[in-house]
């Protein structure tokens, strides 16, 4: 099947500026690939060079094998859905699905029934005669998928579509276009900077920072095993603690502060300075006289409310601060700010990570994220 | 003085003037001030304009005192516009400079909008630069300099109509490169890409795409170009060769020199009938190609705002 898009050592610089800097990547066929960063991480620069507005300084794009980096936008079979849309507004919704398709000289009768039948994929039967002006964002929305998947593109490159949209449209359109993917079954490259949309969507996803790739795999193991200190922070809010390892193999002895702390996941045949990471949701606080191995003590110095769940923010005796969050299972928490707890970090919650890759944009101290 | 007397004191009614000035300058109200100097200005610069064409309907030779209502200037008198040979002729070539102006000067100040607006690099800051030169050289310098250049450089061309047709495109061409360009800009690349995207070379995207969406800065920039064509003075007279290429301007104001009739008001009435029209029509195409456009809401200004340098 076709629809294989392999980026081979791309590299691209805007004078000085090196936007993307030697990235490999493989999308195998009706694959949804997401790549996920912060802005100017260089994802919207390599979805770009895919589609072919950008040329790249070096390296390879093959669509199927084939080297399509020196081919022009209007030759090469991926299509985009853009951030703004960019439906044509002095065409109407028919003409806007049916433009690339009277490009290929398709016949007026094949013409009217693809456009017909792409509008019904995305529930848009009955708007043939409109204007784009007159539609909603999310409507538009959905012409600009149309348009785009009318012409059966073997790649389908999507540039941060729902990016516009208010938030409760956003989470039904992502299962939509979700499941519009397994139904076409065509490559999906889509670009995000929401850490959400990335992991409720895709296949695999690329963690993208400073023009490289950090990380590639699948949601749960971006999410779970991040392998580096940006991934982990980047993906939801992580507990990063400077350490020192000490010994062990399977099991990596930690040295933090005056407490020795075992971790099991990660890097643990690592030796020297490290960080460690473990999720809020997996911290687990303790009454202060509470002991065992992998116990901390600290005391607590905010609660945020947050609905579902309470975030605990304690600072440890060892210098940091942690979050913890604590599932809202109607009963009151019994920790008040000022209250010194043991907070339980499990050696199988606690990941030792390498610490290459990008660096973490500085947060002060109090700003912490929910 | 004592802030207790001020206290105590009953309330009095406000005094004339500043009653005269809550009503002009009330934070709440309307802006009441700013509408009575708008009202001022647009009196004072419309009035001189509306007598004039007043006296061209005139009754008499007068062109100072009223006697009644009357076509005679336009039509049926010897010296009426439609009769006498010489301001028949100036509407004529008047009409003949703008219409070429407008055939010429419109496209080419398209394609210089493409290229500038598209053309990154080296060189590219200057020349947006330079096409706005024209827009600030006064007019008399331009007169004599083309003057100069059609008389010794280029001496093929003569003064006469051709000369006054290549001055009118030299300077129309900077306001339709203004006025197209501010709209590429305000429309952005992304029309141009969404059609690459799908399969559009680029002539065709020109066509199918750009060119429609163009066509309201193109229709303005065509009327804009009519109207200023249609005024021109200082060029038109100094590239003429006489006789036969007397615009209108030019014969005005000769006119008014010697002895004028009410034909003169009757001609310059056209003219300003012409000029607004034209003006008018610019405006409704734009507005009509424009409605729903999404952050059009600056219109025709806004988007000649948008240029930048």
């Amino acid at each position: 099947m076709a629809g294989e898009v392999t980026l081979v050592e791309l590299v691209k610089r805007f004078g000085d500026v090196t936007a993307v800097d030697g990235i490999n990547l493989e999308m195998p066929s009706g694959e949804f690939f997401s790549m996920l960063g912060p802005s100017g991480c260089g994802k919207t620069t390599t979805l770009r060079m895919i589609a072919g507005f950008e040329q790249p300084t070096e390296g390879r794009i093959l669509l199927d094998g084939n080297d399509m980096a020196y081919t022009p936008p209007h030759k090469r079979n991926v299509n985009t859905v853009f951030q703004s849309y960019a439906l044509f507004p002095h065409l109407n919704v028919a003409d806007n699905v049916a433009f690339g398709l009277r490009r290929q000289k398709v016949g007026k009768h094949e013409t009217r029934e693809r456009v017909a039948e792409t509008l019904e994929l995305v529930q848009l039967t009955g708007f043939e005669k409109r204007k784009p002006a007159q539609m909603s964002g999310g409507q538009q929305q959905r012409v600009a998928l149309a348009r785009a998947l009318v012409l059966k593109p073997a790649v389908l490159l999507l540039d941060e579509p729902l990016g516009a949209l208010d938030a409760k449209l956003r989470k039904a359109l992502q299962l939509e276009l979700k499941a519009l993917q397994q139904q076409v079954g065509i490559t999906f490259i889509y670009v995000t900077h929401d850490q959400e949309e990335a992991l409720t969507m895709s296949d695999r996803i690329a963690v993208m920072a400073d023009g490289r790739v950090e990380q590639v795999a699948p949601p749960r193991e971006v999410y779970e095993e991040p392998s580096t200190v940006f991934v982990a922070d980047f993906l939801g809010v992580s507990n990063l603690m400077d350490a020192e390892a000490v010994g062990g193999a399977n099991i990596c002895r930690l040295q933090v502060g005056d407490f020795e702390l075992d971790a099991t996941q990660g890097k643990t045949d690592a030796r020297g300075s490290v960080r460690v990471t473990i999720r809020p949701e997996r911290v687990q606080l303790e009454a202060q006289d509470a002991t065992g191995q992998n116990r901390v003590p600290g005391m607590v110095e905010r609660l945020v409310y947050l609905g579902n769940s309470v975030q605990v923010i304690v600072h440890l005796a060892v210098g940091t601060t942690i979050q913890a969050l604590v599932q809202n299972v109607g009963t009151e928490i019994p920790w008040k700010q000022g209250t010194p707890v043991q907070a339980h970090l499990p050696a199988d919650a606690l990941r030792v990570l390498d610490d290459t890759g990008a660096a973490l944009a500085p947060l002060d101290e109090g700003a912490v994220p929910a | 003085m004592s802030g207790t007397t001020v206290a105590t004191a009953p309330v009095q009614r406000a005094s004339t003037v500043t009653r005269l000035r809550g009503w002009l300058a009330n934070p709440w109200g309307r802006p009441r001030f700013l509408v009575l100097i708008t009202w001022s200005y647009m009196v004072w610069s419309i009035v001189p304009v509306l007598i004039a064409i007043q006296f061209s309907f005139n009754a008499s030779r007068s062109r100072t005192i009223w006697s009644g209502f009357s076509l005679r200037w336009f039509t049926w008198d010897t010296d009426s516009v439609m009769n006498d040979p010489d301001l028949r002729h100036a509407l004529g070539q008047s009409m003949k400079l703008a219409a070429a102006d407008v055939l010429i000067a419109v496209p080419i100040g398209v394609l210089l909008a493409l290229g500038l607006a598209r053309w990154r690099g080296r060189g590219a800051g200057t020349s947006n630069f330079i096409m706005l030169f024209p827009l600030v050289t006064p007019e008399i310098v331009m007169g004599v300099s083309l003057l100069l250049v059609f008389t010794h450089i280029f001496t093929v061309v003569h003064t006469g109509t051709l000369a006054q047709v290549l001055g009118h495109i030299t300077f129309s061409i900077s306001y339709v490169v203004v006025i197209v360009r501010g709209r590429l800009f305000s429309i952005g690349r992304q029309y141009e890409e969404a059609a690459a995207d799908l399969g559009a070379s680029p002539a065709v995207a020109l066509f199918r795409v750009l060119l429609p969406l163009l066509t309201p800065a193109i229709v303005a920039g065509a009327a804009i170009t009519f109207a200023i064509s249609i005024d021109d003075f200082v060029i038109s007279q100094w590239l003429s060769s006489g006789g036969g290429t007397v615009t209108v301007p030019m014969l005005i104001y000769d006119a008014t020199r010697a002895a004028p009739l009410p034909s003169i008001n009757a001609i310059a009435s056209i003219m300003a009938f012409v000029t607004l029209l034209s003006v008018l029509a610019g405006f409704l195409v734009y507005r009509a190609f424009t409605r729903g456009e999404r952050g059009a809401g600056g219109g025709m200004v806004g988007d000649m705002a948008a240029f930048d340098i």
